[in-house]
């Protein structure tokens, strides 16, 4: 399997936008080199504009930029332009209408060994909570690039949040199409729906081929976009399989597994167990092995669906 | 720096008579308002709007116009007076202040009434807005300018020191910042509550290029806003010191006028004071 440095995908995908919209800007805390944003840097000096370690102050004035009709692309360390920053990003951003794509990287765990202060387990949850707001967490590098083009061309405030450590390019075929706010079913089954996003789709991806051998069918579904979220898809789900598991590099509270079941328990109540981090600052270590500690590994989300079916 | 005529300077005294008397209109409607702010904010505001800024009330979202960012949003009473005077929409609509679904909420929202820049009533939002709005129109080569109104008490919002650390650094001299020192805030004088003096220091240590005025002068409001950039390369700011509460008699200099839960007797007392401010200003 071919993979690719998520940062450096979503760099590539930015200047190909630069060249084509001129109104994008990159927007700097001390973060570009680390957020792929070096290539457009050297094409684009005038448009990639630091601020420096000040993530207060560069989402204000991604706002203010926005109000002259620039679209910027503010790219940083997820939870230093989510959690930090909230209140900017909600009133500014958010309550202003404003065309900001906030675009977090090193999400989740994924700076595992830096620790819970670099780790960002809450952003889907607090920020699918603003009126207006896209929220995507793109499951591979092609991914990454469609989602980085689709904000760039939709009008209004966008969170993308991205990983650090290289992924595995599976979405190369020729099928393939990104919409916003439409999830993807990735494999077809009866016993049981998978729902992922973000890095966990391919662990999912993975952890339905290890089932399969045992003879347990899963579908799994890629939620790429967590607001506006695809309801039909997961009512589809529910319907046709009876039980969904949610797995997610994210809070139990408010994340995938919270939309999964605010989606289902109105509309077709279905049991679901919810894989992902429980209250808990979570440990620091190795990516893979924190991962694991949390069972959002292929070989935890195959134990945890088998029990969950018995 | 221009010389202003004595006849401008009268009229602009009788545009802040009007613009507080909407003020009081307001505060009538909806039975309170954070008068305090909006009232030691006002002479300021309207010089602005009414000799300074290039704006088109019909046109409200004119590409090539100057920004307007209040800060400190709960002075919004003033904001909306000023464009209701300037003529960017109904006065009919001051009376829907404080009623449901009113386009004059609290603090002021950009899509529910013309005119209005930016939705700011947090404190600690404005300058970073304004400052990303002077970059923007700088990119597009404009001449338009941002100014802003920013309240002393909110100066204890450390967001702002990052938004005038990369403002200076930015060279950002499009943007001219008013601090409304009326040196009061809710709690009590903002000397005691969190100190920020050397003010004047505070900003020149941030790069940016200071001036101090009398806020209720028409005359040294004028004059500070001509010929800015004072320095190129530098954003400027205005202290300038006012009066809460500046015209209602009863409330003048009082922190518990901050936010004015209005009775029939001050509210009498207040269109008395300004009955008297026409008269002076008629002779």
């Amino acid at each position: 399997m071919n993979m690719a440095d998520p940062r450096k995908s979503f760099g590539e995908a930015l200047l190909e936008i630069g060249k084509e919209m001129p109104n994008v800007l990159a927007i700097s805390a001390d973060s570009s080199s680390g957020s792929g944003l070096t290539p457009f840097e050297q094409h684009f000096p005038e448009r990639h504009i630091e601020f420096g370690i000040m993530e207060q102050g560069v989402i204000g004035y991604s706002a203010g930029l926005a109000t002259t009709g620039k679209i910027p692309f503010v790219v940083a360390i997820a939870p230093f332009l989510t959690s930090r920053p909230f209140e900017m990003v909600r009133n500014d951003v958010g309550y202003m209408k404003q065309n900001v794509k906030i675009v977090g990287r090193c999400a989740g765990m994924s700076y595992s060994d830096l620790g819970p202060t670099h780790h960002s387990l809450e952003d889907i949850a607090i920020l699918r909570t603003i009126p207006g707001f896209t929220v995507i967490a793109p499951s591979d590098p092609i991914e990454i690039k469609a989602a980085a083009w689709a904000a760039a061309k939709m009008n209004g405030p966008v969170y993308i949040r991205i990983g650090k450590d290289k992924m595995e390019i599976f979405n190369d075929n020729p099928d393939y199409t990104f919409e916003i706010g439409k999830g993807v079913t990735l494999r077809e089954g009866s016993d049981a729906t998978i729902i992922a996003t973000g890095v966990t789709v391919y662990k999912s991806l993975q952890a339905a081929d290890m089932l399969a051998a045992k003879g347990i069918k899963v579908r799994v579904v890629n939620l790429h976009t967590l607001k506006p979220v695809d309801e039909e898809i997961i009512i589809k789900a529910a319907k046709e399989t009876g039980r969904i598991v949610t797995v997610e590099e994210n809070y139990l509270a408010g994340g995938l597994g919270s939309i999964v079941a605010e989606v289902t328990s109105q509309y077709a109540p279905v049991p679901i167990k919810m894989i992902g981090v429980k209250d808990q600052f979570a440990s620091n270590g190795p990516y893979d092995e924190l991962l694991a500690l949390y069972n959002l590994h292929p070989e935890g989300i195959v134990k945890e669906t088998e029990a969950f079916l018995k | 720096m221009n010389k202003h005529t004595q006849s401008e300077l009268l009229e602009l005294q009788k545009q802040a008579l009007a613009v507080r008397k909407n003020i009081l209109r307001m505060v009538k409607a909806g039975g309170s308002g954070h008068v305090g702010g909006a009232l030691s904010a006002t002479d300021i505001i309207t010089t602005l709007y009414f000799s300074v800024m290039n704006v088109k009330p019909e046109d409200p979202n004119w590409a090539d116009r100057d920004r307007f960012v209040l800060s400190a949003g709960h002075k919004c009473l003033a904001l909306y007076a000023v464009l209701a005077e300037k003529g960017f929409f109904d006065k009919a609509i001051l009376d829907t202040y404080g009623s449901l679904n009113s386009p004059l909420p609290g603090h002021p929202d950009m899509h529910a009434l013309a005119g209005v820049e930016s939705n700011t009533g947090a404190l600690g939002h404005g300058l970073a807005i304004a400052g990303g709005m002077a970059m923007g129109l700088k990119l597009d080569r404009k001449k338009s300018r941002v100014y802003v109104i920013m309240g002393d008490g909110e100066l204890a919002e450390g967001s702002n020191w990052e938004a005038a650390a990369a403002a200076s650094h930015h060279k950002l001299d499009n943007l001219m910042v008013f601090v409304d020192l009326n040196g009061l805030q809710i709690g009590g004088q903002t000397s005691e509550i969190m100190a920020n003096s050397p003010l004047a220091d505070r900003w020149r240590a941030f790069g940016w290029h200071v001036k101090e005025i009398d806020g209720h002068n028409i005359e040294q409001i004028l004059a500070c806003t001509d010929g800015i950039p004072f320095e190129t390369g530098k954003p400027t700011v205005v202290i300038a010191n006012t009066v809460k509460s500046k015209g209602f008699s009863f409330a003048e200099g009082k922190a518990s006028y901050h936010y004015w839960s209005a009775n029939d007797q001050e509210m009498a007392v207040a269109e008395e004071d300004l009955q008297k401010a026409e008269r002076s200003l008629q002779q």
